[in-house]
């Protein structure tokens, strides 16, 4: 089918935009979606529509991405598979639907033992028979957002869970004998200092090996951004987030964990295999309404020669994918012609972005990158202000860079 | 071929802003076929995109029209469309001096407001016929009757006549022209007589250099005549007369009253002034037409390209508007805080705001400008007098004898519910009250005399803020009076930053510079260092206020769906840090510079 010699890896991302509860402060791709209802009629493609009658939006939505999947599969893109987050969202939420992606998934030729298989769940949704039955299936991580300890600090965040949710479902994924992954938030207002090293300690006391801690960003549209402008809550005050991620940083490295990236923090091998794919210019294709892929051109025309063509561009540009379909439209349409936006980025152009989010990352980025992406000088600059610094031939962010993250970004962003 | 003067009529319509002038003309034009209905872009007047946005006319024009009047006769009506702003006051006084009346538009929702008082005197003082228009009278809120006792009582202008007219729906437009034909004189004047003319107003056209706009008094002129502009001194040849319908038409000649263009081949647009009279080169007039005057420029500000590297750009782009604008004056000047730039002067703020705002549009240009300052006189003690445009160009304390700045006789119209408000205003701006009277029981006008200084300040603004909108203003300037003046520094990390200091009056210094540095501490964005602002006279600090070191700046989530998100996010934070200034290592924000001018008292 394909002409293609070598085998590009391509990681796996499905994108379960449904959750149970909007949080406060939440601006991602994602909606309140009741999965069990009767799902759209398909139009235009009334075959397949009664074949299958009696589908609900979850059990749709299942089948939409597995079609989509098994038909990317069949070109041979995604023979080799090293990673598969299935993420939202809340994918727990779909319950013993999302049984049957993981299994279909699985069920790749590119999809083995050796592939880092992650589900992204909430405390609501995590029940020891579905993460059971997911890890049977070939899940071997889990990401839970937690956020935090605190419920005051919970119901400003407006989140449907309390801490004693939080504890149980740590529980049942500790008992699936899993690696898994907690989120907190810091800077969350009226959150005090105590209130923060609190839940960080009790996050570690989940046994996760694997922490995310994130300032707490207000995004417009958001009805936490409504509460601050109508003086319900206080601005979130950046330099007590500066102080949380500070002190985090402290206590996790006391607890023996690595901060591997700015907000992530690893026990020894639990680095998130799959993010490092993000921060290391690696493809991955997403799959599902309002999904981001990032592909080489090459390895797009062989996905879809529709796409490929669209693309314009020679096979060694990258192309970056985000399906702009709704959820309906995702149900219902067909890959070939689902709506996508498409953004080409040149070889100079990747490199420069490989570079900058290298960056993110502990081990920085290599002198050969920097060459390549010609930010020599940019690092050279950024590590007289003391963000960055230079050793063993790679360059990498300082504990002070790291917290100006966007300082060294923008620059080498900006580097002609 | 002449029009006999008889058959003349020469007039303008004046307006407070908003009132509907250029509407109505438009309407004008289209009754008398001058402008086919379908072919109009709105407004034919208004030809600057900024004028139509604003609605506002900057550039006087003249369009001749022919009107079949009722009483069988055909005639030729100029309309003289004058600048409606009070910074174009001189403008205004020349169109009105080519005129033998006006069309006296007010608002039937609005009434009389301050610049239809103003322009209405200007009118009476010229000896103008005016016949009165109400407009808009088919907005539902309407009110015919109490506009008409106002202009009675206001103005003292009968009304009773008054045009009842809608420059939308263009009902009583004919009624307007009929009552222009009766009631407004035809011009008169000695057609044997050596010619004399008034330039009115004058732009440059890039083929034929400048174009000036002229009504002939006594004589005419022809082609290929040698004259002489008598103010400036210039004898050029005349290398083509027209009249504007409104596109250019050359004709043979213009004779007495008539109204029309005149090209010399001149490429310099100072040596065309407005107000000046144009005559015979040889056995001329001898006497220029009165009214003549130097036009000063009341306002100043640096005005810097944010990219250096524009600097020939800024410097060629206001010597293309300088042909059309004789008004803007310019001379370069440094500044240690933003690079080369020039000091600019303008009439008036509305004119400083249309020319850089031209000048970012139509040239592309990103320009920083520092807050406006008038001209203040520095008299110092050997006697010699120094005109200060630039904070900067304050003489050493030890030099100087005496500072002296510019006054003005301010009017402000409002209704009486309003009257404690602007009081408070204006006492808290060094104004003087002289005197109040009733137009009419909604209507109150204040008289002040006040610094120009202190109206540049916000002034306008809030008085619209305090008084829901009602007050209207107009102004004149008074001459200089001496003042207690200092200069004021702003210091930022310790370094003064030249491009931010104003000259304030002694007993306001404190209070300025408390709350300039408490509003520069909102618009300077956090740095990875403590920034320190000072507000100094001297080495004497009034005032000081920090921004706080930032302790992060960082996206901490970013996975495969973020990147492209976040990447644009930087790109527009990036952007805005273009837009700001480097000085030292603080990054200053554009509105920084204009931040005196918003301090709220």
């Amino acid at each position: 089918m394909s002409s293609q010699s070598a085998i590009e890896p391509v990681s796996l991302y499905v994108h379960v935009p449904f959750c149970p509860s909007k949080c406060a402060y939440c601006d991602f791709n994602s909606a309140v979606v009741d999965v069990s209802a009767a799902a759209p009629q398909v139009h235009g493609d009334l075959r397949r529509a009664s074949a299958v009658p009696e589908r609900d939006v979850g059990d749709a939505y299942v089948d939409a991405a597995i079609r989509y999947i098994t038909e990317a599969s069949e070109t041979g893109v995604l023979a080799d598979v090293p990673t598969v987050y299935i993420g939202g969202g809340t994918p727990t939420l779909l319950g013993s639907r999302l049984v049957r992606l993981v299994r279909a998934i699985s069920d790749l030729p590119g999809v083995g033992p050796e592939t880092e298989f992650t589900v992204e769940t909430n405390p609501e949704t995590t029940g020891s028979e579905l993460i059971g039955q997911l890890v049977e299936a070939g899940v071997n991580r889990f990401s839970m957002g937690i956020q935090s300890f605190d419920d005051r600090v919970l119901t400003t965040l407006g989140r449907c869970h309390d801490s004693p949710a939080a504890e149980r479902a740590a529980g049942v994924l500790r008992g699936s004998r899993v690696p898994f992954s907690v989120d907190l938030i810091c800077g969350v207002p009226g959150q005090g200092g105590e209130s923060w090293v609190e839940s960080v300690g009790r996050a570690t006391g989940t046994r996760a090996g694997h922490l995310s801690i994130y300032p707490l960003s207000l995004e417009r549209g958001t009805a936490l951004a409504g509460a601050v402008e109508a003086g319900l809550i206080p601005m979130p005050d950046p330099d007590v987030a500066a102080e949380m991620m500070e002190s985090a940083a402290e206590l996790l490295e006391l607890a023996g964990f690595e901060r591997y990236e700015i907000a992530s923090y690893a026990l020894d091998g639990q680095q998130s295999r799959h993010n490092t794919v993000y921060w290391t210019g690696g493809a991955y294709l997403g799959v599902g309404s309002g999904a981001a892929s990032m592909l080489p051109v090459g390895v797009l025309r062989q996905l879809s020669p529709a796409a490929g063509q669209a693309a314009r561009a020679d096979d060694e540009w990258r192309a970056r994918l985000v399906w702009t379909t709704t959820v309906t439209g995702f149900l219902t349409g067909a890959l070939e012609d689902a709506p996508m936006q498409l953004e080409t980025l040149s070889p100079a152009d990747a490199l420069r972005e490989d570079a900058m989010l290298g960056m993110r990352m502990s081990v920085g980025i290599s002198d050969e990158l920097a060459e390549d992406a010609g930010v020599v000088a940019v690092m050279e600059s950024l590590a007289d202000r003391g963000l960055v610094m230079h050793a063993a031939g790679r360059w990498r962010p300082t504990e002070h860079g790291w917290l100006f993250g966007n300082q060294i970004f923008s620059a080498i962003l900006g580097a002609e | 071929m002449t029009t006999d003067p008889r058959y003349i009529r020469n007039f303008s319509i004046i307006a407070h802003i908003d009132h509907g002038k250029s509407t109505l003309a438009d309407r004008i034009l289209e009754l008398t076929h001058s402008v086919e209905a379908r072919d109009m872009m709105e407004q034919v007047l208004d030809s600057m995109d900024i004028e139509r946005e604003r609605g506002i006319t900057i550039k006087a024009q003249a369009v001749r029209v022919m009107y079949d009047s009722d009483d069988g006769q055909t005639y030729q009506l100029n309309l003289i469309d004058t600048p409606g702003h009070v910074d174009f006051t001189y403008e205004v006084s020349r169109s009105l001096e080519a005129c033998e009346g006006v069309l006296l538009v007010v608002d039937a929702t609005q009434g009389v407001e301050a610049q239809t008082v103003a322009n209405a005197l200007m009118a009476m003082n010229a000896h103008l016929a005016i016949i009165p228009l109400i407009n808009k009278i088919d907005l539902p809120a309407a009110d015919p009757e109490r506009v008409r006792h106002e202009i009675e009582e206001g103005l003292a202008v009968p009304a009773d006549e008054a045009v009842l007219a809608s420059g939308k729906t263009g009902e009583g437009v004919r009624e307007a022209l009929e009552a222009l034909v009766r009631h407004v004189p035809h011009p008169t004047g000695d057609p044997d007589a050596p010619l004399t003319a008034l330039i009115f107003d004058s732009y440059f056209d890039a083929y034929r250099g400048v174009v000036a706009l002229i009504r002939v008094i006594d004589g005419s002129v022809r082609k290929g005549m040698k004259v002489l502009m008598m103010a400036t001194d210039v004898v050029t040849d005349v290398e083509e007369v027209g009249v504007r319908r409104p596109a250019n038409e050359p004709v043979d000649e213009l004779g007495v009253g008539e109204v029309g263009y005149l090209i010399t081949g001149l490429k310099d647009p100072s040596l065309v002034k407005v107000g000046d009279t144009v005559t015979l080169a040889k056995h001329g007039a001898t006497e220029q037409l009165p009214g003549y005057r130097e036009v000063k420029p009341m306002v100043f500000t640096g005005l810097f390209p944010i990219d250096g590297d524009q600097y020939p750009e800024l410097r060629d782009a206001l010597d293309k508007l300088r042909l059309n604008d004789p008004a803007l004056i310019y001379e370069p000047e440094s500044s240690h805080a933003l690079g080369f730039g020039f000091r600019v002067g303008f009439l008036g703020l509305l004119h400083m705001e249309v020319i850089k705002e031209r000048l970012e549009r139509e040239f592309d240009l990103d320009l920083l400008a520092t807050a406006p300052s008038v001209e203040y006189h520095a008299y110092l003690t050997n006697g010699e007098m120094v005109a200060l445009h630039s904070p900067q160009d304050m003489p050493d304390p030890s030099k100087l004898d005496r500072l002296e700045e510019p006054y003005l006789n301010t009017t402000v119209l409002v209704p009486p519910d309003y009257v404690g408000q602007v009081m408070e205003l204006a006492v808290s701006r060094r104004a003087t009250f002289t005197n109040m009277q009733y137009l009419s029981k909604s209507t109150v006008e204040l008289h002040y005399e006040m610094p120009l200084s202190e109206l540049i300040m916000d002034f306008f603004d809030q008085l619209k803020s305090r008084t829901k909108g009602y007050a209207s203003l107009d102004y004149e300037p008074i001459g200089y009076r001496p003042s207690k003046l200092v200069k004021l520094d702003i210091l930022l990390a310790g370094k003064i930053v030249d491009a931010l200091s104003f000259i304030v009056h002694k007993d306001k210094a404190y209070d300025r510079g408390r709350v300039l540095t408490e509003k520069l501490k909102e618009i300077i964005p956090r740095h990875m260092f403590e920034v320190p602002i000072q507000a100094a006279i001297g080495t004497k600090v009034l005032a000081r206020e920090t921004v706080r070191a930032m302790r992060k700046d960082v996206i901490a989530k970013c996975y495969g769906g973020d990147i492209s998100r976040k990447r644009k996010l930087l790109e527009k934070q990036k952007k805005g840090k273009k837009r700001m200034k480097n000085i030292g290592n603080v990054e200053v924000p554009q509105e920084a510079f204009m931040a005196i001018l918003k301090v709220d008292e």
